[in-house]
């Protein structure tokens, strides 16, 4: 294929893979900590990306925007843990199941209120900016900027503070953490709002990336899956690890082999990965320290 | 009896049951002689020999919830409603069945069968997506039934007529043009229009779909000779492709002055990525997304200075029934324009009615010989069936004396754009503009 320019190839890799990651934390944490996979972190996402598409058209503000896509994911995603998966908790089919259907009944809902049409999200800052001599636009900079930020705040979050090691120590043994303490149904309550925020925003990137859509969160939940069962499910720095193999490999399938390929690398490895590591690269622990 | 004859009569009459030009219609309909038809039963004194039932059934598939689909079943519905506001056809009153083919081939098959054998539909009008009329081809020459298709651009279906003709007779396209004379209308608009947009070097981007194997198998090279550009690459697209930036990359590094497109399913993502990261090239060419009317509001105007092929544009005068179409379309639903799908979906129920007066019967074989022969000035232009023998069985004709669609440009119109037709010449209203970032 035609020109590959490595200094093109490495930016796209870095800024996407910062995306990525965003979008499979919320993913990974819920199962590290809960043991739930969450079926309908894809439809979370929406849930960011239209609250957004909502205030954008009532306020024309793209702060404001933001603002309502961390809420209102963040919101949902407490009531649903609080509504539903507290009571199904101790049944993982049960979870899966209502998880499953919960992210078709959002896509529904989304459909009905916003109709098929594909919708733009206004960049987060417009304009271009020139780095190593390869402009850039800035939006892309800055959903980079603001994802490392996000997991480096996560990060922190989850080694430094009270609330944090309690999370913590519920995702490596509940009952131990209930000996000191520590009460399970709060740290899981804080745990479904954290993994709403993060999915709510990294909606909004997305769509200012690309479009909102009512099916927008399939892709993402698909890439969830291959990124956390890569980096280990559960594991945050896994997952870190695991969305920049995937962005590596997506850009250089496209890049360099076919653009008929895209999204191709991610369930390959997806597959390789549980036939040869079946329990990831970072096996299952929610951080390391 | 003439049509305008037709339009005095009140809507009370018609429901009355119409004495005069009703029963007149029906009794030719009985001496039509024609072939046993479905669902015959309630014709009158039919008996299985052809002529005009009581009731005419059609159908519309369309995927519901894309603007396509939407199009498609809602300008059936407009049309049904005006032929019924006007007499009816040949005195008898249309029903509109609908079905969402939800994009989907298994669900196509279904709606249409339902259509077919469960509600006995007189003929069916819409699908869009190659893909899913594909899948019924089969179906529709069981049925017997008249298909027009609204939507599909791929010749499969065609050569399919070509391949046995008896068996797929009862599918005719009204449109859009096919793929192949997609690719024609992109190297006409190319030779009239790039010299003076300064597209000298071109990539052609195409999403990797059925229907557009025709457009990219020789596009290189008939851009190459005919049009004298250079082609630096063509590229078919993966559906699930959400980033364009490496892809973008490419053809800025090859130092393309365009991207000449052919994508319908993912254009949104490209175009907006496109503008945002204001790529130093032009952008546009079959990109269906933006034929729509609301997109400058759903992209937030990143569809600005993109352009592309389409059936009609709302306000260009390609015959005198487009506009007057696209208004009744507003007020019918709120305001909302009618996208490509839409001018070919209403100019088909207008054919079926011409058909069926003009053979006097329901029965498919007269309706199928009654638009073999038949010139009807639609919404998108002068409208004529390919025979047995022509190049395409039962696929529209294109060209400057039948139909060929307009290309248009989103240009800046106060806080707004709007949709401005830049190609071909008789129907211009403005010239090409670069983007505005170049």
């Amino acid at each position: 294929m035609v020109d590959v320019n490595a200094v093109n190839l490495a930016t796209n890799v870095l800024l996407l893979g910062a995306l990525y990651s965003l979008v499979a934390i919320g993913f990974t944490l819920i199962f590290g900590v809960g043991g739930v996979l969450n079926l309908a972190h894809g439809a979370v996402l929406s849930i960011g990306a239209y609250s957004a598409v909502a205030v954008v058209r009532a306020t024309g503000s793209v702060p404001l925007a933001a603002v309502a896509a961390a809420a209102g994911a963040g919101l949902f995603s407490l009531a649903f843990y609080k509504g539903m998966i507290r009571y199904a908790r101790e049944s993982p089919v049960l979870v899966l199941i209502l998880t499953l259907v919960m992210g078709l009944v959002i896509e529904q809902v989304v459909l009905v209120a916003f109709g098929g049409q594909a919708l733009a999200v206004p960049s987060l800052l417009a304009g271009q900016t020139e780095v190593a001599g390869q402009r850039l636009s800035n939006n892309r900079v800055f959903v980079f900027a603001l994802s490392w930020l996000l997991i480096g705040g996560l990060f922190y979050f989850v080694n430094r503070t009270k609330t944090g090691q309690a999370i913590l120590a519920t995702s490596m043994s509940e009952k131990g953490a209930a000996l000191v303490g520590i009460e399970a149904d709060r740290v899981y309550t804080y745990t479904w709002i954290l993994a709403g925020v993060l999915a709510g925003l990294a909606g909004l990137f997305l769509a200012s990336f690309q479009t909102a859509t009512p099916l927008m969160g399939r892709t993402p939940l698909l890439l969830s899956f291959s990124i956390v069962v890569i980096g280990g499910l559960g594991s945050i720095r896994g997952s870190v690890i695991g969305a920049y193999l995937i962005s590596f490999l997506d850009q250089v399938t496209v890049t360099l082999v076919s653009t008929r390929l895209a999204g191709v690398s991610a369930l390959v490895v997806l597959v390789l990965v549980l036939l040869i590591k079946p329990e990831g690269l970072f096996g299952r622990e929610l951080a390391e320290h | 009896m003439s049509e305008t004859d037709a339009g005095k009569l009140s809507p009370k009459n018609r429901n009355d049951g119409n004495v005069g030009r009703r029963t007149f219609l029906k009794a030719t309909g009985v001496s039509a002689g024609a072939a046993a038809l479905a669902g015959c039963t309630d014709t009158i004194g039919g008996g299985g020999d052809g002529g005009i039932p009581d009731t005419i059934r059609l159908g519309a598939l369309g995927p519901a919830d894309s603007p396509m689909g939407d199009s498609i079943l809602k300008s059936a519905e407009l049309a049904v409603e005006e032929i019924n506001d006007d007499g009816g056809i040949a005195g008898a009153d249309v029903t509109l069945s609908t079905k969402d083919t939800k994009d989907d081939p298994g669900t196509t098959r279904s709606g249409y069968q339902e259509l077919t054998t469960g509600e006995n539909v007189h003929a069916t009008v819409g699908i869009f997506g190659s893909e899913n009329l594909l899948s019924i081809m089969g179906n529709i020459s069981n049925a017997q039934t008249v298909h027009m298709t609204a939507g599909a651009a791929t010749p499969e279906a065609p050569a399919r007529v070509a391949d046995d003709f008896e068996a797929n007779k009862y599918w005719f396209r009204v449109g859009p043009v096919n793929a192949d004379y997609l690719q024609q209308s992109m190297i006409d608009y190319a030779s009239a229009r790039f010299d003076t947009m300064g597209w000298d070097t071109v990539a052609v981007i195409a999403e990797d779909y059925v229907w557009t194997e025709p457009i990219t198998d020789s596009i290189e090279q008939r851009l190459e000779e005919e049009v004298g550009v250079e082609v630096t690459s063509v590229q078919r697209i993966a559906e699930g492709t959400e980033d364009f930036t490496p892809i973008y990359d490419q053809l800025e590094s090859a130092g393309v002055d365009g991207a000449f497109t052919a994508l319908a399913h993912i254009g949104t993502t490209s175009l907006v990525q496109w503008a945002q990261q204001q790529r130093p090239f032009g952008y546009g060419g079959i990109h269906v997304p933006t034929q729509l009317p609301s997109f400058w509001d759903a992209t937030s105007g990143a569809c600005i200075s993109t352009f592309s092929q389409t059936t009609a544009t709302a306000d260009s005068e390609i015959t005198e029934k487009t506009v007057p179409y696209a208004d009744a379309y507003a007020e019918k639903y709120d305001g909302a324009l009618p996208v490509y799908t839409g001018y070919s979906a209403y100019d088909a129920v207008y054919m079926l009615k011409d058909a069926i007066e003009s053979g006097e019967s329901v029965d498919s074989d007269t309706i199928v010989s009654e638009l073999e022969s038949m010139t009807f000035t639609g919404t998108s232009g002068t409208l004529e069936f390919f025979g047995e023998d022509g190049d395409y069985p039962h696929d529209i004709k294109y060209g400057e004396e039948y139909t060929r669609g307009v290309y248009f440009q989103w240009q800046p119109e106060g806080e707004s754009g709007t949709q401005s037709v830049v190609w071909p010449d008789e129907h211009q209203q403005s010239e090409y503009q670069a983007p505005p970032w170049q």
